[in-house]
């Protein structure tokens, strides 16, 4: 019964803020950003915990998995274009990953952050299960992990379209590829509104960093740790 | 009618997710069971195993609405008390920063190729 309960108030709250976005695109009114606040604050008007909503709330997350099985559709789809273009996909994600561990890293050690945030920050940039996954390897915490995700891709989803208007990025393969190497499910998401072949291109590279970070994760970052001491 | 062809789709679509988690507990892979399950439905359509229609609909359902799965878990972020310290805010500059630098990198570098690769076709 309250499974029902909040997970119709989850998607009514997500539907407002969308509607919302879409009349006014701010980027305050990011349904990720503005439906958790508004769910948070109905959870604290009705005295239910962040924990007891979470259990509530599982069979959404739960879609998740699903979702990232339906990557596959747009790939099929689109798979002549996707060989074309592998060459680009390669070279922009192998370079695009290492940025995202090293700019992180170089950061965090400007700024002196503490060994745990550091560490679980590294793998930030790729979906969720896999960036659990490489925290558990490098000796994060998979949770705070969780946390830098989904913060990555709200960040992501709202500063995407001024950066690619910033940088007069024009091909929606580039468009792509960008959106799903920095932000993974959420900026694959953005890149839905510039095409269906910008969404392709940023699910091979959320596909691809994934693939890629998971590599780095085994013999990469391990031996920065180890050399940082 | 539409809706229950695409919860039908979905309810498909778990059938991948089903046995990406078979072939990651048989073979001990250390990659999520949802990663296997993409491959396997790729071959699967691309094998001819299984028509694009009968994934199609629902499969783009939920990517459509991909943000709404991901709420719960931005709501789960008020449990981490450590965020919100100095520390905390002090990783939500670093997480904005690196998140800007990868993807105007990753931009310009595809950018770039893709003209260059453009215009040699010519």
């Amino acid at each position: 019964m309250m499974i029902i309960v909040v997970v119709c108030m989850t998607i009514a709250l997500y539907a407002i803020a969308k509607i919302g976005y879409k009349k006014l695109p701010l980027p305050i009114f990011h349904p990720l950003l503005l439906s958790p606040i508004l769910i948070i604050a109905v959870i604290i008007i009705f005295h239910v915990s962040a924990n007891q909503y979470l259990i509530q709330a599982q069979p959404l997350t739960h879609m998740l998995g699903p979702a990232t099985v339906a990557f596959a559709i747009p790939i099929y789809k689109h798979l002549a274009v996707v060989k074309k273009y592998i060459g680009i996909i390669v070279t922009s994600i192998t370079i695009g990953s290492l940025v995202a561990i090293f700019s992180s890293l170089l950061l965090a050690l400007m700024v002196h952050l503490n060994n745990n945030f550091l560490v679980s920050v590294l793998p930030r940039s790729v979906t969720t299960p896999i960036a659990m996954e490489v925290s558990k390897d490098i000796g994060g915490i998979p949770t705070l992990t969780t946390v830098f995700v989904i913060l990555t891709g709200i960040i992501g989803g709202i500063i995407g379209p001024s950066v690619i208007n910033g940088l007069s990025i024009k091909s929606p393969v580039a468009k792509g590829l960008a959106l799903g190497m920095s932000a993974h499910g959420v900026g694959t998401n953005k890149a839905m509104e510039y095409g269906e072949q910008a969404a392709t291109f940023s699910t091979l590279a959320m596909i691809f960093a994934a693939s890629i970070t998971m590599v780095w994760g085994k013999v990469l970052i391990p031996f920065i740790i180890t050399y940082l001491g | 009618m539409k809706i229950i062809t695409i919860l039908l789709q979905i309810v498909f679509i778990h059938i991948f997710l089903f046995l990406g988690a078979t072939v990651q507990t048989l073979f001990h892979l250390p990659i999520p069971a949802s990663m296997i399950g993409l491959v396997l439905l790729f071959l699967a359509l691309s094998l001819h195993i299984i028509k694009l229609e009968w994934v199609e609909k629902g499969g783009n359902w939920l990517l459509a609405e991909l943000l709404l799965f991901f709420v719960p878990s931005a709501v789960g972020v008020v449990n981490y008390n450590e965020m919100f310290s100095l520390q905390g805010l002090t990783t939500v500059i670093i997480i904005g920063v690196s998140t800007f630098i990868v993807m105007a990198t990753t931009a310009f570098i595809a950018d770039r190729i893709y003209f260059y690769k453009e215009r040699d076709v010519q």
